[in-house]
């Protein structure tokens, strides 16, 4: 009995220890965002301050972020439409259809995902700079477009699996043709996969950095690459920094939590029947 | 002329045929129920009948015309799945007009037809409810609702009442006939369950391994059944079997022996010319139902195990001598204590002969 509770006692101290780990750059970013130039840059840091909100008037003030804000918010949109528009459908082929080289092409949207996204940054940048798409949407759109494929394919396909088959059969013999058949009953059936993977689409595109660091200049610059430009040479303004970078996490983090529970089940459908 | 054909069909996956060479043909009108253990291809058969399943080889002809390779939906058959399928995301009126949607039918027509489907099961209350608001026995109504009211030539059943109760399986069995009744369009019915088939049937197809036992009434299996197999599918309980070694063959008349007989030989007519000779083995069947207990000419000696009283009748386990267990259903409730010699009868016409190779003599 007494080893039960104290097991408990230990799990819950473990807890919070990974808690405390992974929410305290967060807490960190957040709280500075609020202190003024002196408070950010005394050593020792200091715990209790007079909050401002300075840094973000600044940041508002300053068109750079807004205009950021809208290119995240296009690239985020657009990746996320395309992704779901071709992956669903592609997803459904990979669910229902035997066709010749099918795992092939399964293991091959899965491997997708194992490659550094480092490793290719150079490549990207050559076919960018020479196709002349360094600095549009477009380029953006189209990389992003390759790491958020195959995150909407794995969950949508599991997703169709779960569809019985009888469904699409009794539509058959109702007369549907196999696109009114992904249409009516597989897209409405299968929506909360559809819609987990759409909310994992925008949150990688609205969260990347590498890319958008490589392959944007002045026009297309996307808030987390605003965020990091403020560090010059010269100086550091911490509070800019990190007022951006509140501004950038706050909507996704809000939008999460609203949709935790439906992520949970995206992510675990499949597991059981 | 028949209305629904099969021509030598098969169906194969890889090296294994789960249909060997089906041929056989339904009247117009007719209740056609295909049974069969499981795995002996006869849902495998109806899919094929639908489209849903490729053929490997022969045809399939509906109203005169080779549908092999024609589209499910343009066979006009309606087909009712084992697990319903209706469609969880739309209501009962949804899943009812989906078929006459995709055909782009009028939406006056649309509600005509719905309305009319939904008088004739008894479903017109159910119409805004989705499929997990309803019983087993209300999706199974629905299901077949989605199925009148496309009107098509071939109604399709698989398996359709294994999902519910007893007591409702029985309910909806009465109303599928009376539906038959009521329509009058050909119906396909796999099961099995040989009470549903010979309740429902017209005609039953007995299959066993993708190959057809025996086509005929339900009255002509259970009478005349081809072989063993089929003798020992239709009627339950099942039909008794007694191993014998035939000791006097005549031309329509066989003498047979063993421990299990009253004074150890039977002689029996035959239904058919046989080949049989002195010293093969047979198989003597008697079906539990034809056995009389205290008989005054007894052909069985046995020793009575146990008796189960169901009411009316009661079933009584017997073991013979160099035999099987066997079954007696008799009417009423006759006192039988255990180890009690039955002196057992059966009329002559009742008794059914077996070959070595199992079929009927």
């Amino acid at each position: 009995m007494m080893s039960m509770t104290l097991r408990r006692i230990l799990h819950g101290l473990g807890l919070l220890i990974v808690l405390c780990f992974t929410l305290f750059p967060f807490y960190w970013m957040v709280s500075s965002s609020f202190k003024d130039q002196t408070d950010l840059l005394a050593s020792p840091p200091v715990w209790f301050f007079t909050p401002t909100l300075s840094n973000y008037t600044d940041i508002f003030a300053d068109e750079k972020v807004s205009g950021a804000i809208v290119n995240s918010l296009v690239v985020a949109t657009l990746t996320t439409a395309l992704s779901v528009i071709l992956g669903a459908p592609a997803a459904y082929a990979l669910a229902r259809f035997n066709f010749r080289g099918k795992s092939d092409l399964w293991f091959w949207f899965i491997s997708n995902r194992m490659i550094s996204p480092i490793v290719l940054a150079l490549p990207v940048y050559v076919l960018a700079l020479q196709l002349k798409l360094l600095d549009t949407h477009l380029v953006l759109i189209l990389i992003y477009l390759t790491f958020n494929l195959p995150i909407v394919v794995w969950i949508c396909t599991d997703q169709f699996r779960s569809i019985p088959i009888e469904l699409e059969q009794a539509a058959r013999l109702d007369g549907a043709d196999q696109f009114t058949i992904f249409r009516k009953i597989y897209v409405p059936l299968g929506l909360p996969g559809i819609a987990v993977s759409a909310i994992f689409s925008f949150i990688f595109s609205w969260n990347e950095l590498l890319y958008a660091l490589v392959l944007t200049r002045r026009n297309v610059q996307t808030a987390p690459v605003i965020a990091t430009s403020f560090m010059s040479g010269y100086e550091l303004p911490w509070g800019k920094i990190m007022a951006t970078g509140t501004v950038i996490v706050l909507p996704v983090t809000i939008f999460a939590l609203l949709v935790s529970k439906h992520m949970v089940r995206g992510l675990t459908m499949g597991a059981t029947k | 002329m028949s209305f629904l054909r099969l021509d030598n069909v098969v169906k194969r996956y890889g090296e294994h045929s789960a249909v060997q060479g089906v041929s056989f043909s339904a009247e117009k009108g007719e209740f056609v129920v295909f049974v069969g253990p499981s795995g002996c291809g006869k849902s495998t058969l109806l899919r094929m009948i639908a489209g849903l399943e490729e053929i490997s080889d022969g045809d399939v002809l509906i109203d005169e015309k080779i549908v092999t390779h024609v589209e499910p939906a343009r066979r006009e058959v309606a087909m009712v799945f084992q697990s319903y399928a209706l469609y969880p995301h739309m209501s009962v009126f949804e899943n009812l007009a989906f078929g006459l949607r995709m055909v782009k039918t009028k939406e006056d027509e649309i509600k005509r037809r719905v309305a009319e489907a939904a008088r004739i099961l008894q479903i017109e209350m159910l119409l805004e409810r989705k499929p997990r608001q309803l019983s087993g026995g209300q999706r199974q109504r629905v299901a077949i609702g989605r199925a009148i009211v496309r009107n098509p030539k071939l109604f399709l059943f698989d398996e359709p009442l294994s999902n519910l109760d007893a007591e409702l399986r029985t309910q909806m069995r009465v109303e599928i006939a009376k539906l038959h009744r009521a329509l009058g369009v050909t119906m396909v019915y796999v099961t099995h369950d040989q009470i549903e088939a010979m309740t429902l049937a017209d005609r039953i197809v007995v299959l066993r391994a993708g190959l057809v036992e025996q086509v005929g009434t339900p009255t002509e299996l259970y009478d005349n059944p081809a072989n063993i197999f089929v003798a020992g599918f239709i009627g339950s309980p099942k039909m008794n079997f007694i191993p014998a070694v035939v000791t006097g063959a005549a031309d329509r008349q066989l003498t047979v022996s063993c421990p299990a007989f009253a004074g150890g030989t039977l002689t029996v007519a035959t239904k058919r010319q046989h080949q049989v000779k002195p010293g093969d083995t047979v198989t003597v069947g008697m079906r539990p139902e034809h056995l009389e207990l205290q008989s005054a000419t007894p052909v069985l000696s046995l020793k009575a195990d146990f008796a189960e009283y169901l009411g009316g009748a009661s079933q009584i386990y017997a073991l013979p001598e160099g035999a099987p267990m066997m079954t007696i259903v008799v009417p009423g409730r006759p006192a039988i204590a255990r180890n009690d010699t039955l002196p057992i009868g059966i009329a002559p016409q009742h008794i059914y002969l077996f070959d070595s190779q199992g079929l009927g003599i």
